[in-house]
């Protein structure tokens, strides 16, 4: 997950943007953004479009990273139930979508529950 | 088989699913029958699959040996490559920034993943690369009510492998390979599941296969039975393992760590290779670990390795086995099948 950091007011950004949204400044590097982070909100979605079907019902969380950036992703491997405000989250590389059982497959980044207490403390940090 | 330089493990990384579908799910659908000695099978959620599994595994390799895209191959052994003519290894490749790189994928049923990493030491041991990146990665599939739905499961491991030095975390000091044209389970072209001939399956298959490999590891590296700390056999279930490894002089202390199908089954290319995953978790430094793969067809891929120093320190920067199998949550048969795409809508 490769964001941006503003080299003037040190802000950081994903997905990258041109012009820090802070300071206004067009002086920005690449960052790789961490991967851990927790749940501020999250949403069931029970009928989506085309490509999405096996994945039905889908839930989506609006996640703050450790750095304090924030971005809405798919959650996955959360049995609905337990899934709560706060719940800690990190990054993992799941296929997006399908252009049905014949096309090409889609890969990108999800959020899922720390699998191991060496990734929550992680979390923490 | 040696490398005139030597080589060594020097980053490894272990998936294993979220999800376990306990096998008395599966008897009470099928009403019975199966090997049914595993407890419980893991099993990949709907968005997961051999190219998924082999990146988290192979990110978690990758940073523990702290080559980051210093890779001169990538090869994905698995038999459940996720298309059919596309390589796996290149989304591999892409997801980790690497395109200066041989890429490949390997099959051979169980033992791809073995043969990936027999490929890459030849390629590290030459000079032709400085490191590699062997991924071991199955979504195993049974068909419904077959004997190998019990078993079936998801998961597998990752090596970065590269020359021997101060940092390397496990020197791998040689390997051997034996084959033999032997017809104990298959699946044709355009086939969902695989066919196997049950009984026909253990004695001139896995046990023929996997002894001789093992003993003719003995001759060569003039080793035995307990020069070995951990031994790890691949585990189809968790019978034929243990009786292996009576057999050829092992005792229960020295397979019990790296046995882990009954709690995740048979992850196939995985198996092995998870199973020395968990050995290297708690291995100490000079610990010898014999650890030998079986594929049907058919061959096993026995190596001999022994950890080192910086492998303490090391393997804190990975996921431990343990904890990926005890963190878990139960599914059952109705769940199993719509993440597994048995399911018609
Ligand atoms: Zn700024």
């Amino acid at each position: 997950m490769l964001g941006n950091k503003c080299e003037k007011c040190q802000a950081e950004f994903f997905p990258p943007v041109n012009i820090c949204r802070a300071c206004k400044s067009i002086d920005l590097k690449p960052l790789e953004m961490p991967g851990a982070g927790k749940i501020l909100s999250y949403t069931l979605q029970k009928e989506s479009v085309a490509g999405f079907e096996e994945q039905e019902p889908m839930v989506f969380g609006l996640v703050e990273l450790s750095n304090g950036v924030r971005l809405v992703a798919q959650i996955v491997d959360f049995p609905y139930e337990s899934l709560k405000i706060g719940s800690k989250v990190k990054a993992v590389f799941r296929r997006v979508k399908a252009d049905g059982p014949s096309g090409q497959i889609y890969y990108g980044y999800k959020f899922g529950p720390p699998r191991s207490p060496r990734e929550t403390s992680a979390t923490e940090e | 088989m040696r490398t005139s330089t030597p080589i060594a493990i020097e980053g490894y990384g272990a998936y294993i699913p979220f999800y376990r579908l306990p096998t008395t799910e599966v008897a009470r659908i099928w009403h019975g029958g199966g090997a049914g000695a595993n407890k419980e099978k893991a099993v990949a959620s709907s968005d997961e699959d051999t190219t998924t599994m082999a990146v988290e595994a192979a990110r978690i390799a990758v940073a523990m040996a702290g080559v980051e895209k210093n890779l001169g191959a990538i090869f994905v052994g698995t038999e459940s490559k996720v298309y059919a003519v596309k390589p796996t290894s290149t989304i591999v490749a892409q997801a980790l920034g690497c395109h200066e790189i041989l890429a490949a994928d390997f099959e051979f049923a169980c033992k791809a993943g073995t043969e990936a990493m027999q490929v890459i030491s030849g390629l590290v041991g030459s000079g032709m690369i400085d490191h590699g990146l062997a991924c071991a990665i199955d979504t195993a599939q049974g068909r419904p009510g077959d004997d190998l739905e019990f078993t079936a499961a998801s998961g597998g491991a990752a090596y970065v492998i590269g020359r021997s030095s101060r940092n390397s975390i496990t020197k791998i000091l040689g390997s051997v390979t034996y084959v033999s044209d032997t017809g104990d389970f298959w699946r044709r072209q355009g086939e969902r599941y695989p066919r196997h001939l049950s009984r026909f399956t253990g004695e001139p298959a896995y046990f023929h296969h996997v002894e001789t490999a093992v003993k003719n590891l003995f001759t060569e590296f003039k080793t035995k039975p307990s020069d070995f700390q951990y031994a790890v056999f691949h585990q189809p279930n968790p019978r034929f393992p243990v009786e292996a490894a009576t057999r050829l002089g092992f005792t229960m202390k020295q397979i019990e760590t790296g046995l882990l199908n009954p709690v995740i089954g048979n992850t196939y290319s995985g198996s092995s290779p998870l199973g020395l995953a968990a050995v290297l978790d708690i291995a100490k430094p000079q610990d010898k670990i014999l650890l030998c793969s079986f594929g049907s067809g058919a061959g096993s891929d026995a190596f001999i390795l022994e950890a080192q120093e910086p492998l303490i320190e090391k393997r804190k920067m990975g996921v431990p086995v343990r904890d990926l199998i005890e963190n878990n949550v139960r599914i059952d048969y109705g769940m199993y099948t719509k993440f597994r795409e048995k399911l018609q809508r």
